[in-house]
């Protein structure tokens, strides 16, 4: 009697489980799908022979080729692809380091030194933050103009890595949860401030240092606004800005354009992807 | 404040001979104290002081104040006044000004401490102490110097030369060579009377709130949800799943927003499976498409989003207590009654700075509607569509259309919105208050 009751509680949990289960993974499935199936669509229509969206046969291309990718590097006339890349690369290397050197300066100092002036600083950085970003547009391109900086892709290079220490607050999230004891220790022993940062603070942050020089590293490829106005010379575009340029019947050219540069981003989110989860995680408080 | 006026006070009741000779000429002082490379540092600062402000600085700031009095005229071959350029560098004069301040103070700051130091029968700090202060007890001087310039030049700069813009009747018809004026509230009047501009700000005011309100609660419950289902203890392969949402994260913005407008285009793949099917197709981003445009907007900003929020979810989720949920399965909470007493009270602790970032990326999100409706112009509308924000509609009176005071006035009402309700919310959020706290 009591030894079937038993079995039949045991089954109701069971049956109650793997009904739980079923539907848990019935919607995972459908989110993994969501997020997928536009990226898969864009892959494969980077490889479809005919250039047009219209040729589609609905979502798929109906024959499949690497001509996309061919004429991507060798019909450079109207768009010169290749060069987009090398500039975009280039800005993206020079404002990854700068900016990160100047963001973890900052971050850095923010989170360990209480001086004088220190909490007018973060006050007059969070208002600043709320003026719409390209409200300023305007000013920065007569800025430019000023100092001979238009059609340079250094010009570009030196905005974004000036404008980071903005976005300094995620960065001092992370030095504000690593104590501060072992740089105690240092300075007792005698180390300077400046020893303690090169020798103690740089190599224990780590993630936060690949944190942000990722961060600084993907968004020049995908602004769009300041090298839309700071570069007018067309071999002088951006990936991104160049891309924008191809039309509906150039589909297949800027879906091959957007997957050349997207996977080496995505492979570097996915190999770095516990940095980016910390970093991401730093700009909220932690108990 | 009573005890820096004290100071102040004493200071110039103290304050001997060789100060005031620093504070004629920066440097002298320093060296009557035989402080040679110090004094010389700030005689070298000085005179590159005088002389920038001979050749730059006074005219910069002249042209400032008159933006400009001869108009150009190329038939005469007057070389006229560029009010835009004057305003620029009349703004850049008065930043490298509030420097010399500093550097001034400073100066006199130095001296005044040697004078006690000499009163008290000590030796003046020597130069080389100096600098070795700098890289240990001032390194944060030396750490944000270079950060502060730039952020001075490339942010505040601009930022000061857009809000003054507001004041000026800079835009239409009045462009260089044609010489601008300070006309006072003028463009603001215009911005919420003249029948040009004040409908349409009204009704794009209106439909920003909701898009801000709506799509940062949409974002951050629908990753919260995601992370939440991830968690599950039934689940395996948790790092398998998570793939899907950071690919999406990893795909640069402008590709998929540019992706998902070809995506329902007219000749984009749904319309064809649409019209393959014997329906018609249907213009989701077309002139009357009104709410399904922003149904669509809704959906793409998720696909962008939600990624972000759910990272940031898992990672908080990770510093729960799980004895909590424990105790309260014994107290015979359910599922529902332990996330929202116990889940969502703590996430939203974690993550309120971050909340406040969201809305305020939501009520200025640029790109959405400017990739899936690109130019796009609505009657009714004055340069803009029915899905357009303040800041697209900012874009296309200012960046495409020159009306550049009215811009500048509609940057300040947003800023105006975003920073007031940012502010009320991050002093009265509980990280702000106990910022010490973990140290």
């Amino acid at each position: 009697m009591i030894k079937s009751i038993v079995k039949k509680r045991i089954k109701r949990i069971k049956s109650s489980y793997i009904v739980n289960s079923t539907f848990t993974y019935l919607g995972i499935l459908i989110i993994s799908f969501i997020f997928l199936f536009p990226v898969l669509w864009l892959v494969l229509a980077s490889f479809s022979k005919s250039g047009s969206i219209y040729s589609f046969n609905g979502f798929f291309p109906s024959k499949y080729s690497l001509n996309s990718f061919k004429t991507l590097f060798t019909d450079t006339n109207m768009y010169n692809y290749p060069k987009w890349f090398l500039n975009t690369l280039f800005i993206a290397v020079v404002s990854s380091l700068l900016g990160t050197f100047l963001v973890i300066l900052t971050a850095y100092t923010m989170s360990r030194f209480r001086f004088p002036s220190r909490k007018k600083l973060v006050k007059a950085t969070l208002v600043l933050g709320m003026f719409p970003s390209f409200m300023s547009m305007i000013a920065v391109y007569l800025l430019m103009t000023q100092f001979d900086l238009i059609d340079k892709p250094i010009g570009l290079a030196l905005i974004y890595s000036a404008g980071a220490p903005m976005g300094y607050l995620t960065q001092k999230g992370f030095f504000d949860t690593i104590s501060g004891s072992i740089e105690d220790a240092a300075r007792i022993d005698g180390a300077t401030n400046f020893m303690v940062f090169i020798k103690i603070v740089l190599p224990m942050s780590k993630p936060i240092i690949v944190y942000t020089l990722l961060t600084q590293f993907a968004w020049p490829w995908s602004d769009f606004i300041l090298p839309k106005l700071l570069l007018k010379d067309k071999d002088l575009y951006t990936v991104a800005v160049g891309l924008m340029t191809l039309g509906d019947d150039e589909f297949a050219r800027f879906a091959a354009g957007s997957v050349f540069i997207a996977v080496p981003i995505i492979i570097l989110y996915f190999s770095l992807a516990k940095f980016i989860i910390k970093g991401i995680a730093s700009g909220a408080v932690k108990e | 404040m009573s005890l820096k006026l004290h100071k102040l006070k004493d200071f110039f009741k103290n304050a001997n001979g060789r100060v005031a000779c620093s504070g004629l000429f920066m440097g002298l002082g320093q060296l009557m104290y035989k402080q040679i490379a110090k004094g010389i540092v700030y005689i070298i600062f000085q005179i590159a002081a005088i002389l920038f402000f001979v050749f730059f600085g006074a005219k910069g700031i002249a042209g400032f104040i008159t933006l400009g009095t001869v108009k150009g005229n190329a038939w005469y071959n007057i070389k006229g006044d560029n009010s835009v350029i004057m305003l620029l560098r009349g703004l850049l004069s008065l930043i490298v000004l509030i420097f010399y301040f500093i550097i001034y103070i400073a100066n006199l700051k130095d001296v005044y401490k040697t004078q006690t130091r000499v009163a008290e029968g000590k030796a003046p700090i020597s130069f080389l102490q100096e600098i070795k202060n700098l890289f240990d007890k001032n390194f944060y001087r030396t750490a944000l110097f270079l950060p502060v310039v730039g952020v001075c030049v490339i942010n505040i700069l601009p930022i000061m030369f857009m809000i003054l813009i507001a004041f000026t009747n800079y835009g239409g018809n009045i462009i260089p060579p044609e010489l601008v004026d300070w006309v006072g509230l003028a463009s603001f009047k215009k911005l919420v009377t003249l029948k040009q501009f004040a409908p349409t700000f009204f009704k794009i005011l209106l439909w920003n709130m909701i898009w801000a309100i709506v799509s940062t609660a949409l974002n951050y419950f629908g990753g919260l949800g995601i992370a939440l289902l991830y968690n599950k203890k039934c689940v395996k392969g948790k790092a398998f799943w998570r793939v899907f949402p950071i690919l999406a994260y990893a795909v640069p913005g402008f590709i998929t927003l540019l992706a998902f407008k070809f995506m329902f285009g007219y000749g984009g793949p749904i319309n064809q499976l649409i019209t393959g099917a014997g329906g018609k197709a249907i213009g989701f981003l077309d002139l009357d498409a009104k709410w399904i445009a922003r149904g669509l907007g809704f959906g793409v900003n998720a696909w962008l989003c939600i990624p972000t929020s759910m990272l940031l979810a898992t990672g908080i989720l990770g510093n729960m207590n799980e004895d909590l949920y424990e105790a309260a399965k014994i107290d015979g909470a359910g599922p529902f009654r332990q996330f929202v007493s116990l889940t969502l009270p703590f996430v939203l602790f974690a993550t309120m700075p971050v909340l406040i970032t969201q809305f305020i990326g939501n009520f200025n999100n640029f790109g959405i509607f400017y990739f899936l409706r690109d130019g796009l112009t609505i009657d009714g509308y004055f340069l803009a569509s029915d899905t357009d924000l303040l800041i697209n509609w900012l874009y296309n009176l200012s960046i495409n259309n020159n009306f550049y005071s009215i811009g500048a006035a509609i940057s300040i009402v947003i800023f105006l919105i975003t920073s007031v309700l940012s502010l009320i919310v991050y002093t009265l959020s509980p990280s702000y208050k106990q910022e010490d706290a973990f140290k």
